[in-house]
């Protein structure tokens, strides 16, 4: 039997596999939001980490740092190796609000940011979403199974489990 | 965002700062328990962003997290973190009870240790503010019990508004007799540093 290739898929960060035993994985989703694309045709994946919502106009070294540019740049390099647009299964986990305190600066809503921008840019590429659990106030662990395109979800204390088998809570 | 390149200069300051504030911190959080601590650790460091998630061990290891915003002109986020058992013990000392009767953070739990940040958040705050002569106050604190990596991703992405890089303060404050019982950590908004730059020259 082989073993799963766990591949870390930090903060600000993008991985694409075509290896099938890779499990492309982003620990501990809080308010960033970990997008999964898959091309079932070609077997090949990836994941995004994103921590912000919109790319800011300075030049900046880590695009996939943002919701906007990294799902751009996700797309495209996955175009790169031979996936077809309109055939990718979308995934999309975590855009959580940790924290919810009283006169709070709205920057600590980046989660429900995360989410918005992710909506629109995914609209404007006319790509559809399969299964999200975003939103709400917990963190979550997220795995892209590059061997069947199967996206997971765990939250602390809690077994790991397919994507979208319980009713996402509200963005 | 220019403060930034302030930091080597002002680590001499910062580490003024960060030695009382994280010694009256410590002095606070030991009245309030009722037994001494002290600073085992402390550190002035400025880190990538994109780091900080990793500073605190396993990113799915549990933890208890009192996070707070100072605000005025000194502002930056405040973290006090202990592992879970800790923070059920620590939980049974402020409310007096024998040592287990606590198995969750219910709410009346959550509520003392939103006391305990606080608490410990104002000494460390009243220090900076007699150190720089500048303003500054706690919030109200929130708890949060959650993996590692997901509480501090919040706090990331809130440096990450502000800059590439961040300047932290961290300390570990321990019992005499025992092991680390908490992390504090305070993260200042680079405008902060800036403000504090200026009062210096």
């Amino acid at each position: 039997m082989r073993t799963d290739n766990v591949i870390t898929v930090g903060l600000g960060e993008l991985a694409i596999s075509e290896d099938p035993s890779d499990v492309l994985t982003a620990f501990g989703l809080g308010s960033c939001l970990g997008i999964g694309a898959y091309a079932p045709a070609i077997g090949v994946g990836g994941l995004l980490h994103a921590m912000l919502p919109e790319y800011s106009k300075k030049e900046d070294r880590l695009a996939p740092k943002y919701v906007d540019s990294g799902l751009l740049q996700l797309i495209k390099e996955l175009e790169a190796k031979g996936a077809v647009r309109e055939q990718l299964h979308i995934n999309m986990v975590g855009a959580a609000n940790m924290i919810e305190m009283q006169g709070v600066p709205n920057q600590l809503k980046i989660g429900e940011r995360n989410l918005e921008v992710a909506y629109r840019i995914l609209n404007e590429l006319g790509l559809k979403i399969q299964n999200e659990e975003t939103g709400g106030t917990i963190g979550r662990t997220t795995r892209l199974y590059v061997e069947t395109g199967a996206m997971t979800v765990r939250a602390m204390g809690k077994p790991e489990r397919p994507i979208g088998q319980s009713i996402p809570e509200p963005a | 965002m220019n403060e930034m390149e302030n930091t080597s200069e002002m680590q001499p300051f910062m580490e003024i700062v960060a030695h009382e504030g994280l010694n009256n911190a410590a002095k606070g959080f030991g009245s309030m328990v009722g037994t001494p601590f002290k600073v085992s650790a402390s550190e002035v460091s400025t880190v990538p962003v994109e780091e900080i998630p990793f500073l605190a061990g396993g990113p799915e290891n549990e933890i208890v997290g009192i996070y707070l915003h100072a605000e005025g002109d000194v502002a930056g986020q405040i973290l006090l973190m202990f592992p879970v058992e800790k923070a059920l013990e620590l939980v049974d000392l402020l409310m007096e009870q024998p040592e287990g009767t606590t198995q969750e953070l219910d709410t009346m739990a959550r509520s003392a240790l939103a006391e305990v940040g606080n608490l410990v958040g104002s000494f460390f705050l009243n220090s900076v503010a007699s150190l720089t002569g500048l303003d500054t106050r706690p919030s109200p604190p929130a708890i949060v019990v959650d993996m590692v990596a997901a509480l501090l991703s919040m706090v990331t992405a809130t440096c990450a508004t502000m800059g590439d890089e961040a300047l932290m303060i961290k300390g570990d404050f321990s019992q005499i007799d025992r092991g680390t019982q908490l992390q504090f950590w305070v993260m200042p908004d680079p405008d902060t540093l800036g403000k504090i730059n200026e009062k210096l020259n």
